[in-house]
């Protein structure tokens, strides 16, 4: 027979805070991580589009430190686009990732939901949400996490786990384990019943009660013993590790794309995976063009509506162009993203950078990253000058600089 | 009398400072830089100051409401919608600056500090009853800057020179102006350079006299200059003003420590050390040739030299920091770690050493 029509579903998003995401300098020195356009849409929206697909869908929350302003007009875009309810959550103070859950436990239980899925804002991937719900009711469990099999070498970067291949059941799980244990990792994408706040609230009144004995890599045993707050929950190491084989969580391995958008460079990188997804699933947003009436187009490229390319420009692969950006005669874009406001000058080449709001670059000079070098893409934050004929190379350039010699392997504040 | 203070851009070369403070809020020798200024002005009977900016007004207005009431000195913001060279602003301002009365006003460059001798230079100006009064003030190395080629006795000034490449005088511009109202008749409103265009044509007419300032200047722009500054401003204070430092067996050399700072016992503070409101130095800390910024805290026995430590930082135990080390504000360097040199943004934790001068952002 099928689901109860009756059963809502809520989305939580984590978004995180501003003092914890330095790794996204300079970009997140003029704009929240969660809003940085990746493939021409804030980094939050692709989760939010993936929740649309969710049947039943009540309610999306945003939780995270933020200022409530800096969401205020983004939410309020979104919800009346979508036609789904968004809100913006602000934690007082850090609970973890679980603890932050539970905090909004009574808002999130408003609409009565039978399940609540828990996304972080900077995985990207291609959210499988009904699938992974589906096959959830039939696990019957408390809770499935979306998994993904990684090359051995980078796994213990993530959370890795062990899965059962009949049952699915999740088996085993450890956090950036020092020794390999899997190939197999934590996406950051979840789906819960209701029950998972008992789970987190136990854990809470546990540690209350008695010192637990926890397994801790050399490197914390040497630290100062610090007393984790009571309502502090992880989920990894507080939840899931624990409840891993006692049949209450199980697991949806995902076969498409999956990173993590920690870092500029990463977010080029993720631009290119939804931009090619895009290509699947709505080919009439990607951009297209032979140099007749419009420029070379080659392979997936967003250009915003506003933006004003010149004719006999080459754009692409893998570019994003934003609003009221202008792109002169000859430029050549490859592998970027090209933030609002940009003036792109005659002749010039941008390849494996990210050119940020209001900069201009002069005629013939030259923004190019390179991905494994020290510092990787090129990164101009906002209002950055780049004059005529200089070559930009591997550099990251703080906003309102001008830079009038070439530079190569540098950071300029 | 009135007085501009050319404030203007966005302070990139003090970054990582400047990211959390406009540059003209980043404390100097405990003090917002520019009031230093405003107060040598004020004593001179300046009663309204006009600050030219174009980057982060609302910030500057914000703290500014609190000196105008304290100083009892009017202070407005004009605003440069785009940047306009160092005199476009006199003609952005002018109904500010020109009121009919004939005084002449000030000009300050907001980066530069000294013993401000603006009732010397009021006296040098109408003494010589020239157009415009300018400071000069003798450099070793006046091919780094634009060098100001005058008459030794009368001051009356002939030209400028854009680093000589030859040379033609040590004087160069230290950016401090007193002016008469005609001057900004001469000046169109577009950005437009006070030492290329203005002050030649006014040279060129015999208005222009050049006073050679006493005391220290410093352009504290950058970190560098800014720990040199800060030396020299503690030494002019020494001769001036010797109350003000503080003294203690702890204490060598000129220091400055705010008296809600904390200091530990067994340390060695100074010379050339500035410790701003709310600061803890715990016990058997070395500090020479440093700033450390309003509410930061150093503890035990930690090492700090030539070095500016950010608004809340904390620096930990047996910490070594030196070799113009700059961190920005809320940066916690761990315990026995290492800097030479590290520039570090703000809401940083440096957990591992920084062997090499680079930045962590």
């Amino acid at each position: 027979m099928g689901s109860s029509m009756e059963e809502k579903v809520v989305a939580v998003i984590m978004v995180g805070g501003p003092t914890k995401g330095t790794r996204f300098r300079p970009l997140s020195l003029n704009i929240p991580k969660p809003l940085f356009p990746i493939a021409g849409q804030p980094m939050v929206h692709h989760p939010i589009s993936a929740c649309k697909r969710i049947p039943n869908l009540a309610q999306i929350y945003l939780v995270g430190f933020y200022e409530e302003r800096e969401f205020a007009l983004y939410v309020s875009a979104i919800s009346n686009e979508l036609k789904v309810p968004v809100r913006y959550l602000r934690e007082d103070k850090p609970h973890g990732s679980a603890g932050g859950l539970y905090h909004f436990r009574n808002l999130i239980m408003e609409d009565d939901p039978s399940h609540i899925f828990l996304l972080n804002c900077d995985v990207c991937c291609s959210f499988p949400l009904p699938e992974m719900l589906e096959a959830h009711r039939k696990y019957g469990g408390i809770g499935t996490l979306l998994v993904i099999k990684v090359s051995p070498e980078s796994a213990n970067q993530f959370g890795e786990l062990v899965a059962d291949p009949d049952t699915n059941e999740l088996l085993h799980y450890t956090e950036k384990p020092e020794t390999f244990v899997s190939d197999l990792v934590n996406c950051g994408v979840y789906v819960f019943t209701p029950d998972i706040f008992t789970a987190i609230r136990d854990v809470s009144s546990q540690r209350k009660d008695t010192a637990i004995l926890r397994r801790v890599s050399s490197f914390e045993a040497l630290q100062p013993a610090t007393r984790i707050p009571a309502d502090f929950v992880r989920l990894d190491q507080d939840i899931l590790s624990p409840l891993a084989g006692k049949k209450q969580l199980y697991t949806y391995e995902t076969l498409d794309f999956w990173e993590q958008i920690k870092s500029p460079g990463m977010s080029l990188r993720c631009s290119e995976l939804y931009l090619s997804q895009f290509r699947l699933t709505s080919p009439q947003v990607l951009a297209s063009g032979d140099g007749t009436k419009t420029a070379i187009v080659i392979g997936d490229v967003y250009i915003h509506h506003s933006a004003k390319i010149h004719p006999t420009a080459k754009i692409g692969p893998n570019v994003s162009i934003s609003a009221n950006a202008r792109v002169g005669p000859g430029v050549r874009l490859i592998s970027c993203i090209i933030l609002d406001d940009v003036e792109i000058m005659e002749n010039a080449v941008v390849t494996n950078a990210i050119v940020g709001w209001k900069s201009s670059i002069g005629r013939w000079s030259r923004a190019e990253g390179v991905y494994n070098s020290k510092l990787g893409v090129t990164i101009l934050g906002d209002s950055v000058a780049v004059e005529d004929e200089v070559v930009v190379t591997s550099s990251i350039v703080l906003p309102n600089k001008t830079l009038n010699v070439s530079v190569q392997d540098e950071i300029i504040l | 009398m009135k007085a501009l203070i050319l404030v203007g851009g966005f302070g990139t070369r003090l970054r990582p400072l400047t990211l959390s403070l406009p540059k003209p809020l980043v404390d100097f020798a405990n003090k917002p830089m520019i009031l230093h200024q405003i107060e040598a002005l004020k004593a001179v009977g300046v009663d309204e100051v006009v600050l030219t900016v174009n980057y982060q007004a609302e910030v500057m207005l914000n703290f500014l409401k609190d000196v105008e009431a304290k100083l009892e000195i009017k202070i407005t913001c004009s605003r440069e919608t785009e940047p306009m060279g160092t005199a476009g602003p006199l003609a952005l301002a002018r109904d500010k600056l020109v009121d009919g009365s004939g005084e002449p006003f000030f000009v300050l460059n907001s980066d530069v500090i000294s013993e401000y001798p603006f009732k010397e230079m009021i006296e040098f100006h109408k003494a010589h009853g020239g157009e415009a009064s300018i400071m000069v003030t003798k450099v070793d190395e006046p091919s780094k800057y634009g060098v100001v080629v005058m008459e030794e006795t009368t001051g009356k000034v002939e030209k400028f020179v854009e680093k000589p490449k030859l040379y033609v005088g040590n004087k160069i511009n230290a950016g401090i102006y007193l002016l008469n109202p005609s001057v900004v008749d001469k000046i169109e409103l577009r950005p437009t350079s006070i030492e290329k265009e203005t002050f030649p044509k006014i040279a060129a007419a015999q208005g222009l006299y050049a006073m050679v300032l006493p005391g220290f200047w410093m352009d504290i722009g950058q970190p560098r200059d800014y720990i040199t500054g800060l030396r020299l401003y503690l030494d002019s204070l020494r001769k001036k003003c010797p109350a003000k430092l503080t003294t203690g067996p702890d204490i060598v050399g000129n220091v400055l420590v705010d008296e809600t700072a904390k200091i530990g016992e067994g340390c060695l503070i100074g010379p050339d050390v500035a410790i701003g409101p709310g600061c803890v130095v715990e016990s058997g800390v070395r500090l020479s040739r440093c700033t450390v910024m309003p509410g930061a805290r150093i503890k035990k026995h930690a090492c700090v030299s030539s070095s500016i430590i950010g608004w809340h930082s904390t620096v930990g135990q047996w910490a070594r920091i030196e070799n113009m080390t700059i961190l920005g504000e809320d940066v916690h360097v761990r315990d026995e770690i290492y800097s030479n040199g590290g520039v570090v943004l703000p809401h940083k934790e440096i957990k591992s050493n920084i062997l090499m001068p680079g930045i962590v952002m």
